[in-house]
């Protein structure tokens, strides 16, 4: 039995490590390209700049209110048809996009979020002291700021890369796609296989999980310190 | 008295919005007053009287509604002004200290100078580690502003004010958050301050101080200067009801 699904694994493993890669892949582009866009949304959303802010906030609130799926199919299916050449993307370029969209979505809340709980008197001390608006928000309150997004962040990212499943329907083939394919070879060990593809899944976003809490520790530890 | 008051506020009234977000509520209502270069005015008052609404109109973190103020020959009520270069001239100490969290005490003092007066950062130590010195908390240069006290807070709050060479001092109830044995030496150095020179706006419950230190002092009450004097006749033989109550209240 042992030996068995050891073959099993054997046979498979570099069928599903590539797929691992792919899903590596996919989800850290999608993170840092999702990151930047949604540092920028949350950042001028925070500032209350009069139409941007209308705009952003309808763009986070329909990808936040509506399925990944659905988003998806409208990157890949929808857009195509609308006629528009450069709109024709292969399934790579629309996975790309949907996730980084996706993504960007929540990092935006998050930046915004951490924005506005830096203590008002922060920003109005350095108001007092004659910086201008972006010089406040550079100097005084992002570096504050950022600290807090660290938990909140982490999450977002293990989400995400577990998003990455989804993208096996419009033929990507990353880990779960992989592990679809390995289960019409092996069609009698479909747990087993489903066991092997959540296990590499766990090991990509355990230490991620980790990582949050120890950086949850570090920035918290700055702060203990109260002799008054 | 100079020719030049530092400070001219003409007939200010400003209304927020009340709590229950219908109708508003006049925090500052018609106040008029000067400060003369080196005068020290203090202003006193209950709570709610308006007196942080005051103080804060003067560097424009609160705007107002009707009248004008001129500070330092700058008219805050006139849209092409730099309100930021004019803050630079303005030094603000707060209640609670509002030191900047993520920065030592030293370079809570160096970070403004660079970035508003575009000193170099060499020049900045100098002058940061001069001031800590001057206010009496070198040795805590490198401490995070959660690793002191609130009376160290404060001290650092001021040096990084002074940095700025700021024109006039604006000092928000600067020793009411502190313990009782933290609020003497704030006040020994604002009393320095005063000494050397300094233009300075005081609010606070401290009438001790007030006494010795004011050159004028100024009793808000509902948004209105009620009654202003020298701090003799001020507390010697206070001309309104409402002044009497309430400095009978406090003293
Ligand atoms: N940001 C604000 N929004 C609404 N009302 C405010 C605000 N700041 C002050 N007020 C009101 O204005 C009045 C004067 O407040 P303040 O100047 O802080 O008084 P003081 O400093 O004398 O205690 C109070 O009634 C207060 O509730
Ligand atoms: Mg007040």
């Amino acid at each position: 039995m042992l030996e068995r699904y050891w073959a099993i694994t054997v046979s498979l493993f570099p069928f599903l490590w590539k797929g691992f890669i792919e899903t590596l892949y996919i989800s850290l582009v999608a993170i840092v390209v999702g990151s930047l866009i949604g540092f920028f949304i949350g950042v001028v959303r925070s500032q209350r700049v009069p139409v941007l802010n209308g705009l952003f906030g309808l763009y986070i609130h329909t990808l936040r209110g509506t399925p990944f799926l659905v988003q998806l199919y409208l990157f890949y299916f929808v857009l195509p048809n609308s006629g528009i050449s450069w709109l024709s993307w292969d399934s790579i370029t629309a996975a790309f996009v949907a996730l980084s969209v996706y993504t960007s979505s929540y990092v935006a809340e998050i930046v915004k979020a951490a924005i506005e709980a830096v203590p008002r008197g922060q920003s109005e001390a350095a108001t007092a002291l004659g910086m201008t608006r972006l010089e406040r928000l550079w100097y005084v309150v992002l570096p504050q700021a950022l600290k807090l997004t660290v938990p909140p962040m982490s999450g977002v990212y293990v989400m995400i890369i577990k998003s990455t499943a989804i993208l096996s329907v419009i033929g990507i083939s990353e880990l779960t796609r992989q592990g679809e394919i390995s289960i019409l070879r092996f069609p009698r060990d479909v747990l087993f296989i489903y066991g092997l593809i959540a296990a590499m899944y766990f090991v990509y976003c355990y230490p991620v999980l980790r990582f949050a809490r120890w950086a949850e520790r570090r920035v918290g530890a700055a702060r203990i310190v109260d002799l008054d | 008295m100079s020719a030049n008051p530092i400070v001219v506020v003409d007939k200010i009234s400003k209304t927020f919005p009340s709590a229950d977000g219908r109708g508003s509520h006049l925090a500052l209502d018609e106040v008029s007053l000067t400060i003369e270069p080196g005068q020290v005015l203090v202003i006193i008052g209950p709570s709610g009287s308006g007196k942080s609404t005051l103080l804060r109109t003067l560097n424009a973190l609160e705007k107002f509604d009707t009248g004008n103020i001129v500070v330092n020959g700058v008219a805050l009520a006139d849209k092409r002004t730099d309100l930021n270069r004019m803050r630079a001239e303005i030094g603000m100490v707060f209640q609670h200290f509002n030191l900047f969290q993520h920065k030592t005490a030293l370079e809570n003092v160096v970070l403004p100078q660079v970035v508003v007066r575009g000193r170099p950062r060499s020049e900045a130590l100098v002058r940061a580690r001069d001031l800590l010195e001057k206010v009496g908390i070198a040795d805590r240069a490198n401490h995070y502003p959660s690793q002191l006290s609130g009376g160290q807070q404060q001290r650092v709050a001021i040096a990084r004010a002074l940095a700025m060479d700021p024109k006039i001092m604006l000092f928000d109830e600067a020793t009411s958050a502190l313990d009782p044995e933290m609020v003497g030496g704030i006040l020994d150095l604002m009393r320095k301050l005063a000494r050397d020179g300094m233009t300075m706006a005081v609010v606070t419950h401290e009438m001790g101080f007030a006494r010795e230190v004011a050159d004028r002092i100024i009793f808000m009450d509902q948004g209105r200067i009620v009654e202003e004097g020298e701090p003799g006749s001020f507390f010697a033989s206070p001309s309104h009801e409402r002044t009497r109550a309430f400095l009978d209240q406090i003293l």
